[in-house]
């Protein structure tokens, strides 16, 4: 009860109910657009939120995920270009309704789905945040740092092909977080004499640099879009009949999406992709799939959503995000001096429950914002596409700039885009080097102050039965990726002649 | 040859030239146990071990990613022109003003990205640099450098 009116008083007394409109709003339109990723749109929105308030803050960030996670499925539907990865696989059927008219009918239902999924997402965030985040709070310096550890041996999840690419990722990030004054010492550490880098580099840089403007690189080889026909698109929502038969889809969409969600490093597509095999094995009309089914894009619609709320768990109730999306989501905490994990339950409880009755705000906002947005979104995708780059880039360098009124933090995001591309470049993931700059600090401030603590000695990390139990699941999840990388070589050096 | 043993090469390089600069770190009066370089130290090595990890990896299985899918030096210095673009913005933005190099950077992209050079690009660069200046002066009050016009 306490919590329930602690989430009306933060969306009463503060911006949070236009905030998740404008964020949903924004989220629709930058899901549209191909090339703007969830994680982009959200990165473009960080630098403006940092004057605002930090419940409406957190919502609107939260809110834009919720968005573009429709948004993404009205170009996949229209042009047969996915507007964001999760949306790959509603092109399947979705497209296929268009092409025989009924592509208003595949953007309601992918609305409706979403709502559903939304919703479902929400309930699992908050069913299972709070009991997670109550454990951790018996946390010690040991075990925060065991729980860092924990979190970068996620990077064995994000390494997509290649483990080792992963972990040089993973440490590239923990030597940028190295830069700055030293957490015990205050020695200047790798800052060659600039008065800039006394205070480290801002996770939030690196991250729009590697998201953002990397993405702008890429755009400026890759060929325009399609275009989409204004006439063929009036959204129509499903009648009873159809509701009756997305209904099995969207369950599983739901269970597949959960799983997926809270799990780092798997996300909104794997979900999606999975959930639309699962759907047409137990549809009664498997034969439809490919041929413009409902069901086909119910199932995948359902699971991108619910993942928006399930990869916030591991983020509200650890501090580790598992998602770019949930990454750039830390970035929005971090900027308001907020430390998502069990302490921010503690110390700013009306931040959390804010959140969640935001992100309830943003799913219904997503349904009233949905009937009406689709033509503003048409015309925007249908803009020549060097106009919208050039304003992204725009957005960019000044939202940086206004961080701190800073140019030098906008080379240093310019940097941080260069590395993202040749990151790309060399097929090194680009989430286990946030991981690294997020967690670097957790790690490294925490593993020197136990050792202080215990005069240093190094059986205090497995004295602590927290810390103890963390290692070990750091060290099975390692393990099950290393057994995992050597598989895969195995099947690699048999397949080469 | 293929990316891999290059990326190794430059990850090798990168954790000597990281280990060098944390050993030439000042040894401060405060410094616990483990020191300001113990952990940089430690990563380096890590580094190291995993960049010659990726370039046995790929001589023995084979490189992954070859010249054959690049997508060509010509299209990777185009994509550089982005930063540099932005570089040239946080060069001249302090001299000229905020509004006056945002347009600039804005005509620059539009044309750069492939737009015909025509009136309305130049309409639009000064729009968008206007909107923007409203936005990030006016209305978040961001002190924003006047350059020419302060």
């Amino acid at each position: 009860m306490a919590e329930l009116a602690l989430a009306w008083k933060a969306l009463a007394s503060s911006w949070a109910v236009p905030a998740a409109f404008l964020g949903v709003a924004w989220g629709i339109v930058g899901g549209a657009l191909p090339g703007i990723s969830p994680s982009i749109a959200m990165a473009l929105l960080l630098p403006f939120t940092y004057g605002m308030d930090p419940v409406a803050a957190i919502v609107i960030l939260a809110a834009v995920y919720v968005g573009a996670e429709y948004g993404g499925s009205i170009p996949a539907i229209l042009i047969r270009t996915p507007g964001t990865n999760a949306a790959a696989a509603t092109v399947i059927d979705g497209f296929e309704m268009h092409r025989q008219g009924r592509g208003g009918e595949a953007l309601g239902i992918s609305l409706v789905s979403g709502l559903v999924g939304g919703l479902f997402g929400l309930a699992v965030l908050v069913l299972a945040t709070g009991p997670l985040a109550r454990f951790a709070l018996a946390f010690t310096p040991p075990a925060y740092f065991a729980l860092g550890v924990l979190g970068l041996s996620v990077i064995a999840g994000l390494s997509g092909r290649s483990l080792l690419k992963g972990l040089i990722a993973g440490i590239l990030g923990f030597m940028i977080a190295t830069i700055g004054t030293d957490p015990v010492s205050g020695v200047a550490r790798f800052t060659f004499g600039s008065a800039d880098l006394l205070g480290g580099i801002r996770p939030i840089v690196v991250m729009v640099g590697l998201f953002a403007v990397t993405e702008l690189m890429v755009q400026v080889i890759e060929p325009a879009w399609a275009r989409a026909e204004a006439h063929a698109a009036r959204l129509k929502l499903p009648d009873w009949a159809t509701w009756k038969r997305i209904a099995r889809p969207q369950a599983i969409g739901a269970a597949i999406g959960t799983f997926e969600g809270v799990t780092p490093g798997a996300g909104g597509t794997i979900a999606a992709f999975l959930s639309y095999n699962e759907a047409r094995r137990w549809s009664k009309h498997p034969e439809e799939f490919g041929q413009g089914s409902v069901e086909g894009v119910a199932a995948p619609e359902c699971a991108n959503n619910v993942v928006t709320g399930a990869a916030l768990v591991p983020l509200l109730g650890l501090g580790i995000p598992g998602s770019n999306s949930a990454a750039i989501l830390l970035g929005g905490f971090l900027l308001h001096g907020l430390a998502p994990g069990p302490m921010l339950f503690e110390k700013s409880p009306e931040v959390v429950y804010g959140l969640y009755a935001g992100l309830l705000v943003a799913n219904f906002a997503m349904l009233a914002l949905g009937l009406v947005i689709l033509t503003p979104c048409l015309w925007l995708v249908n803009r020549p596409k060097p106009y919208l780059m050039a304003f992204v880039l725009a957005l960019v360098v000044s939202g940086i700039y206004a961080l701190q009124a800073s140019f030098f933090d906008v080379g240093l995001v310019l940097g941080a885009g260069v590395l993202g591309y040749a990151l790309r470049f060399f097929g090194i993931p680009q989430l286990p080097l946030v991981l690294g700059v997020v967690l670097g600090f957790l790690v490294e401030s925490n593993y020197r102050r136990a050792l202080v603590l215990s005069s240093g000695d190094h059986s205090v990390f497995v004295q602590d039965p927290i810390s103890l139990g963390l290692l070990v699941a750091a060290a099975a999840i390692a393990a099950f990726s290393l057994r995992r990388e050597l598989g895969l070589a195995r099947q690699e050096r048999a397949a080469s002649p | 040859m293929g990316r891999d043993p290059v990326c190794a090469a430059l990850g090798l390089a990168l954790a000597v030239a990281y280990y060098t600069a944390a050993d030439a770190l000042p040894r401060s009066l405060l410094a616990d146990g483990v020191g300001a370089d113990g952990v940089p130290k430690l990563l380096a090595a890590v580094l190291a071990v995993l960049s010659i990890a990726l370039g046995a990896r790929s001589l023995l299985v084979g490189a992954s990613a070859t010249a054959a899918d690049d997508p060509g030096l010509r299209r990777h210095l185009r994509a550089l022109g982005v930063a540099v673009l932005g570089a040239a913005f946080v060069g001249v933005a302090p001299v000229l003003g905020y509004p006056l190099a945002l347009g600039l950077l804005v005509l620059a992209a539009t044309l750069y990205y492939g737009a015909a050079p025509r009136p309305q690009v130049v309409i639009y660069a000064a729009g968008t640099a206007a909107i923007l200046w409203l936005i990030f002066a006016r209305g978040l009050g961001v002190a924003l450098p006047a350059g020419l016009f302060g």
